[in-house]
């Protein structure tokens, strides 16, 4: 098999028994792997009659061909479940080493499946599968029990749930190699709702490769690229992602305290300047990546990895906290409890404001950073004030009358760059398949940094067809599955000349486009099939009729509705959203709904 | 005259945050900033110009033409080519 496996691993919690079978190559080819082939095969899974967080959800964790061949950022890996928290299709995407080891098992994919009766951990051993018993296990945190599992970066990789996923966070993430996540949407509960604690990872395979000699020579163009590029080469080594912050306030698109301004007048002092020249140690790499743009930070009281851009920014602009040390030691303190940060800092800054304002009784108030720590240890705990906060800002605000105050898009917190000063985004927000995230088509490239080219962030007119492009980009690049840094320096053509040398078959760059498109509209049919409607691809009332009241932006909404109209249309949907019959047939889809009307 | 605000390692090469520089347009500025600052050409300018992927804002606002008008309040950031964010390959 080259690129592939060609097996899946099929685990049984309930039975504490597995299964191997060959992996669907006609499959493989539509959906290639990672985010894709997840979408594919939890489309035949799980039904909207699937409570999340029952047994009858699974976990399917993804590679893609690229997949520890060697190539740049070739090490990153997927998970797909139906999201507690939205309860959309969801994918989650991390980097780090677990990916490549997984993928050195000699699986493509590995379907979690019913839930154990005791906590359980399981081993994969090159292809031995060993289940233990994790009732001692059970109540460690992340980073003691990465250790006592004997994580080994290159060697043996320990993936698990810390207190937030055993006590059903619905913003609970999975953590892999100690400080790496796949963070967004919950997945963490679906896996502690299933009493599987860890899953730990030896292999020995390596990926079969077509065209070696072809295969060579991109990694030399692709590594020379990258070392041309002032991006990849010096400011994500230097600075990290934190670069953007002083970016992102200078032009007024920066969500501030709940998304109340647009501009936050600490922005500098939790810059990726200030972390830098203060807190930064040294910067690391995720396996066989050149860029190294992960942080390796020291405070007082804790060293470790991170944060990122939209972590810092989730603690700090979003809270009206600017104590860069308390962003970093919070941050690590949720990848040590498994708490998405993104979430977990927007799910504060709605109960900051619900309590300024008296909605609700608690001690917490924009800048009180000094409570963030204690907070997120309710949070992962379920106690005290943590309990109304642990399942995200939608249900906390609801619960007190106000729906209006969670800056949410289908119930996931939205990151850092505010709509009302970036158009297209806000587009990209309303219409992202698993919520409020900015990982599924980011427009900032367009719309401030002039990568590939500058487009006018206030143009509301036109932005649909980037905003498509970006989308289905991204679902291609996120099946092969690499990291989308490696963007900053490589054309679009290489990754299906890559893609092509592994595996023999002949992808196009349009050949990529399509498949992302497949992806896209398959995680939408998933959606329309769950009950989604038009009616969800919005934006929170304050990003759509509050005018940003300070800055560069002030003055503007997110002028969502004409975008949609010509979002729609340009996808081949109905006025409604639904991907149309000539649509689903143009992408292979057609048969799919038929069988499932059937 | 206009504020120049500097970001990212830019600090480092001229020794500063922020300066003041003497301009009517912000392409004079930024012909300022370099012959006060010489140690910031070779990471903002090539032959042609602005090298690609330099970022200017004037009070927020991105600039693309250089000849644009400043005023004494106006504020000019400048971030070198080194800013995250997601490009997508397939936009070319």
């Amino acid at each position: 098999m080259n690129g592939w496996n060609g097996k899946i691993l099929d685990i049984d919690l309930t039975t504490l028994s597995f299964s191997s079978y060959p992996l669907d190559m006609e499959m493989a080819r539509q959906y290639i792997g990672g985010r894709g082939l997840g979408a594919r095969l939890l489309w035949d899974l799980v039904g909207p009659e699937v409570d999340p967080l029952s047994p009858e959800n699974v976990l399917i964790f993804t590679n893609g061909p690229l997949t520890a061949t060697g190539y740049q950022t070739s090490n990153r890996f997927s998970v797909t479940t139906k999201s507690p928290l939205t309860g959309t299709v969801l994918d989650a995407n991390s980097g780090g080493y677990w990916g490549m080891q997984f993928k050195k098992t000699g699986y493509d994919v590995m379907i979690v499946r019913g839930r154990a009766e005791k906590p359980v951990w399981i081993e994969i051993k090159n292809s031995e599968i060993t289940f233990h018993d994790a009732s001692e296990l059970w109540g460690m945190r992340v980073y003691a029990l990465t250790e006592k599992l004997s994580q080994d970066n290159n060697r043996r990789n320990v993936l698990c749930i810390g207190p937030a996923g055993e006590n059903l966070s619905r913003i609970a993430s999975i953590m892999n190699d100690r400080d790496r996540a796949l963070a967004r949407g919950g997945p963490g509960a679906v896996m502690g709702s299933k009493n599987l604690k860890a899953v730990v990872v030896e292999g020995r395979e390596r990926p079969e490769i077509v065209d070696k000699e072809r295969f060579k020579f991109m990694l030399y163009e692709t590594r020379k690229l990258l070392a041309a590029s002032p991006l990849t080469s010096q400011a994500l080594p230097e600075f990290g992602t934190v670069v953007l912050m002083n970016i992102m306030n200078n032009i007024g698109a920066l969500a501030t305290r709940n998304h109340q301004q647009t501009q936050f007048e600490g922005a500098e002092a939790i810059s990726g300047e200030e972390l830098t020249e203060k807190y930064l140690v040294r910067n690391a790499s995720c396996w066989a990546c050149p860029i190294g743009c992960t942080r390796i930070t020291k405070t007082g009281k804790v060293e470790g990895e991170g944060p990122e851009f939209e972590s810092t920014w989730a603690f700090g602009a979003q809270c009206g906290v600017d104590d860069l040390a308390a962003i970093i030691e919070v941050n690590s303190l949720c990848n040590d409890l498994g708490l998405d940060t993104i979430s977990a800092g927007s799910t504060i800054a709605c109960a900051m404001e619900l309590s300024e304002k008296g909605y609700m009784d608690s001690d917490l108030r924009f800048g009180r950073a000094d409570l963030l720590a204690p907070t997120v240890e309710e949070m992962a705990y379920r106690t005290d004030i943590g309990a109304e906060l642990s399942d995200g800002s939608l249900r906390l605000a609801t619960k007190y009358g106000h729906p209006e105050l969670s800056m949410t898009a289908k119930g996931m917190e939205m990151p850092a760059y505010d709509p009302r000063g970036l158009q297209g985004q806000g587009l990209l927000y309303a219409t992202s398949n698993r919520g409020g995230c900015h990982m599924r088509g980011n427009m900032i490239g367009l719309e401030v940094l002039g990568l590939p080219k500058l487009i006018d962030r206030f143009q509301v007119q036109g932005k649909s067809s980037f905003v498509i492009l970006n989308q289905n980009s991204n679902a291609a690049i996120d099946s092969l599955v690499i990291c989308k840094f490696i963007n900053m320096g490589v054309a679009d053509e290489y990754f299906a000349r890559v893609l092509s040398a592994v595996t023999g078959i002949q992808y196009a760059t349009g050949d990529m486009i399509k498949v992302g498109e497949r992806i896209w509209n398959l995680e939408r049919l998933y959606n329309n099939r769950e009950g989604f409607t038009t009616k969800d691809d919005t934006l929170p009332p304050r990003l759509l009729t509050e005018a940003a009241v300070d800055g560069p932006s002030q003055g503007w909404v997110s002028n969502l509705e004409p975008m949609l109209k010509e979002y729609y249309r340009s996808r081949g949907w109905d006025e409604n959203g639904v991907p149309t019959p000539k649509k689903l047939a143009e992408l292979g889809l057609a048969e799919l709904v038929e069988l499932q009307r059937s | 005259m206009p504020t120049v605000k500097l970001y990212a390692n830019l600090r480092k090469l001229a020794g500063t945050k922020e300066v003041s520089i003497k301009g009517d347009t912000v392409g004079t500025v930024l012909d300022q900033l370099v012959e006060e600052n010489p140690n910031l050409e070779a990471i903002l300018l090539e032959k042609e110009g602005l090298r690609p992927h330099v970022l200017i804002t004037l009070n927020g606002q991105n600039i693309s033409e250089l000849n644009t008008q400043v005023t004494e309040q106006d504020v000019i950031a400048v971030f070198p080519p080194i800013a995250g964010g997601i490009y997508s390959p397939f936009t070319g």
